[in-house]
């Protein structure tokens, strides 16, 4: 390597050979080796380069920020999934289950006057058995 | 050829909605999108708003990323840089009548005066560089990108990229040649 290569080197990439491209560093090594005064003067003016450059602001997110961008990943917004289910099969397989639960609700209610307290109780029971209500704003 | 990706398992792993991997991409590659967008625009709300565009734009890609072709990595930077040149783009064509507010973002107050003003001159000395010198510099001391990464990233040779970065760095240098004494 030559001292103008050298030189080059160390204005471009610092004075850290250990930064330098892979493929250079063996050869500016052995520069180094063969002329060293040389070589450390260059390398001190460029790590003075490194010290002004490393001196500049150096910001790290706010939590704010790095709460924000979370949130806004795909698994933190489980509401998408549940409208996502709701627009495919299962959700057309809810809606008609829940046309279903309204028609019995309607007959329920017909019979309200008639019907025994107990038999209403166990009626809608069933009803939420069936999971309705997690297909209706549940923690599913 | 495929590349050797130290991301890609864990970008497979967000594609897949994994929480756990979503916070441990955001605290590996949020503060290098954010300083990156800080550098490159110098002002600390937009770097923000570049970063956030990074990460909405990366949760959309992992579920169909593929790895092999290019590191995650450099492909956070080529969008983090698209959206940095969109803004810098627009201020060239809408000239703010201020420049823009800085954040205090550096060390706590109790670090003496001249540090602080040592700081701010480098900050603005770097923002003060031709554009393509700033990323050349940005790319490779900031980011710790390789000559071949940072000049694929730039679209030049690397030889355009080694003459980019002296340019830049002796630019600097003068202009801030008596804070070296």
């Amino acid at each position: 390597m030559t001292f103008e290569r050298f030189q080059l080197l160390a204005e471009a990439w610092g004075g850290a050979i250990a930064r330098w491209p892979a493929e250079t560093q063996d050869a500016a090594y052995a520069f180094m080796a063969a002329a060293p005064e040389r070589a450390d003067a260059v390398l001190a003016e460029a790590r003075a380069t490194d010290a002004l450059l490393d001196a500049a602001v150096s910001p790290a997110p706010s939590a704010a920020l790095r709460d924000h961008v979370i949130a806004r990943a795909p698994a933190a917004r489980p509401e998408r999934a549940r409208l996502w289910r709701w627009m495919t099969g299962a959700g057309v397989g809810a809606a008609l289950t829940a046309a279903t639960a309204a028609g019995v609700m309607a007959g329920v209610n017909l019979s309200l006057a008639r019907a025994p307290v107990g038999e209403d109780d166990a009626l809608l029971t069933a009803l939420y058995d069936t999971g309705l209500a997690d297909d209706f704003g549940g923690s599913s | 050829m495929t590349v050797n990706d130290p991301d890609q398992d864990l970008v497979a792993r967000v594609g897949r909605g994994d929480p756990a991997a979503i916070q441990a991409l955001v605290a590996r590659k949020l503060p290098r999108m954010l300083q990156l967008a800080h550098r490159m625009l110098n002002d600390a709300v937009e770097a923000e708003d570049v970063a956030q565009e990074v990460f909405l734009r990366a949760w959309k890609q992992a579920p169909s990323w593929v790895p092999g072709a290019a590191r995650f990595d450099t492909w956070l930077h080529r969008v983090a840089l698209n959206l940095c040149y969109d803004r810098l783009r627009r201020r060239r064509e809408q000239p703010m009548a201020e420049p823009p507010e800085q954040v205090d973002t550096g060390p706590a107050p109790d670090r003496d005066l001249l540090a602080r003003d040592t700081r701010d001159r480098v900050t603005a000395a770097l923002g003060a560089l031709p554009e393509r010198q700033r990323e050349a510099v940005v790319l490779c001391h900031y980011q710790e990108l390789g000559n071949i990464e940072a000049a694929g990233l730039m679209g030049v040779s690397v030889e355009a990229l080694e003459s980019l970065l002296s340019r830049g760095r002796r630019a600097l240098r003068a202009a801030l040649a008596d804070l070296k004494e």
